[in-house]
């Protein structure tokens, strides 16, 4: 495939703002931060002012204190460290925890990985639109319940979780509630001086940062605190010890920055941008949209085909970068879990595509990609057994 | 760059061009049809044979699968396609996985067009017994 890529793929990540590499640059040479940032001397304490600095600018992005924040590796090591770390310091108040089986692997594989420890889980499935009934949640919180984890922005399919409904619920019945907002910092308002939310966990590469960095947000005075899952240096409050990569949190402080400042006019791009995607091949018949169509977060699009494979699929869509709707396995041929929950049959969700787009997505590429799925989905159904004629 | 392409220049050429893709277009006496699938592999093939005078005039597919499955079945029409009608009878899977540079893991994929050819073959043998 000789033609340019076209990348439609932001929400697995994003290229690193221009202004954010300027700002890792100057950290990573000799005359640069690149010094320890827990060293006390005077090389050591400038790094230190930097990672202060990032911390402050997204505290600032997320609505909270820097005091607050706890620098990780990104989501996935927030998440283990949030839903273990919680459990573990509160296991000898109750063992009982919720989530859902929409929530990304790195939640997902970890409350598996505390069922095989003792814990006892609640899975709770969405409705077919991909939401958490709240009174579904009400009634899975028993007395022994110390933690519920349900994520804010869905990332196969965009759907935007009523985390102010669930957090308050939570508060009211004395649970800890752990949001994992990967998806969403940086993109949509996550202002926690507002939201009943007890940890958040975050990463810098969805959101223009650089890959590798992110953070974990504990609420101020949360009672019974979390447990560390390291051991080391006293570093981050002792909760995440380890030498702090500096020109990584300089990266996201800036990235966090950029984020405040545009955030407004980036979600009017990226809408007009998933509208128009949308409205170039929602008349191929056997469209569904998977999740949400209202309370879905306009970065990301998904849809399944009637009638055609999903690696055929991602071939027929080349050179547009999209993510499938299966892990594309030659083995397993899995399909998403995410899609399955929500009720889609096997073969929908193997078909299932995500179209996720960025500040840098252009109306051009947006009309390539249409190009591309309608031919590829009449393609495939023209070569089907069985299936509708082409259209 | 390499970039690990998972296809070779064979596969996506069939993928794009499937010649043999869809229904018989010609009026034959002897008109065989056979289907595989499995749905855990997520594959399904149908493979459609026009018979004259013992040869093959025309061999055509349908297919819903990955695209090594597609590639496979559009060579295994181009290559039995005007020969004889024994050409039902056999396929050398290997050697057809190393033309299109199949991995091993989809081996599934193509012992289920096998299973297909194998079915028309028996179609064709059952046909003339009686």
């Amino acid at each position: 495939m000789n033609a340019e890529p076209v990348y439609l793929d932001y929400a697995a990540t994003t290229p690193v703002d221009p202004r954010v590499a300027e700002a890792m640059q100057a950290c990573l040479t000799k005359d640069g931060f690149f010094a320890n940032p827990a060293s006390v001397h005077v090389k050591g304490r400038q790094s230190g002012l930097i990672v202060e600095q990032a911390r402050t600018r997204l505290a600032r992005l997320l609505g909270t204190r820097p005091e607050c924040l706890i620098w990780t590796s990104g989501a996935t090591e927030s998440n283990n460290l949030a839903i273990q770390g919680a459990a573990r310091a509160r296991a000898h108040r109750g063992r009982h925890l919720i989530t859902m089986p929409t929530e990304h692997k790195a939640v997902a594989d970890t409350f598996k990985a505390l069922e095989k420890q003792g814990y006892e889980v609640s899975w709770l499935r969405p409705a077919a639109d991909g939401l958490l009934p709240v009174d579904k949640l009400g009634s899975a919180i028993r007395d022994d319940t110390q933690l519920v984890s349900v994520m804010h922005v869905n990332n196969e399919t965009g759907v935007i979780q009523d985390v102010r409904a669930i957090g308050s619920l939570c508060r009211e019945r004395g649970v800890l509630f752990h949001t994992d907002a990967a998806q969403s910092v940086g993109k949509l308002d996550v202002d926690l001086a507002e939201q009943p939310v007890d940890l958040l966990s975050l990463t810098a590469h969805k959101f223009y940062g650089p890959q590798g960095i992110g953070a974990l947000y504990i609420r101020e005075g949360l009672g019974g605190g979390i447990s560390p899952l390291m051991y080391g240096g006293g570093q981050e409050k002792r909760l995440r010890p380890g030498t702090l990569p500096v020109h990584l949190a300089a990266g996201a402080g800036m990235a966090a920055a950029i984020a405040l400042r545009e955030m407004s006019a980036n979600a009017q791009h990226l809408q007009a941008m998933r509208d128009r995607l949308w409205a170039g091949i929602s008349d191929l018949p056997g469209l569904m949209r998977n999740g949400s169509a209202e309370a879905t977060f306009a970065g990301i699009l998904n849809v399944s085909a009637e009638g055609v494979e999903g690696e055929s699929l991602m071939l027929g869509l080349e050179p547009v970068c999209v993510a499938s709707g299966s892990a594309c396995n030659a083995t397993s041929g899995e399909s998403s879990h995410v899609l399955r929950a929500l009720g889609r049959s096997d073969r929908l969700a193997q078909s299932a595509v995500r179209f996720s787009f960025g500040f840098a997505t252009t109306t051009g590429e947006i009309d390539l990609a249409i190009q591309r799925y309608r031919w590829a989905v009449n393609h495939l159904r023209a070569i089907s057994p069985g299936s509708a004629a082409a259209s | 760059m390499n970039d690990s392409d998972p296809y070779n220049s064979t596969v996506r050429a069939f993928f794009v061009n499937p010649d043999h893709a869809g229904d018989l277009q010609g009026d034959y006496a002897e008109m065989l049809q056979a289907e595989a699938s499995e749905s855990d592999l997520g594959a399904r093939v149908v493979l459609f044979a026009g018979i004259v005078d013992g040869n093959i005039a025309e061999m055509r597919f349908r297919a819903w699968g990955c695209p090594h499955l597609i590639a496979a079945a559009e060579l295994l029409c181009e290559n039995r396609e005007k020969g004889p009608v024994s050409g039902l009878s056999t396929m050398d899977t290997g050697m057809l996985m190393q033309q299109l540079s199949v991995p091993v893991e989809k081996s599934g994929r193509m012992f289920l067009l096998e299973d297909a050819l194998k079915l028309l073959w028996a179609q064709y043998s059952a046909a003339k017994q009686t």
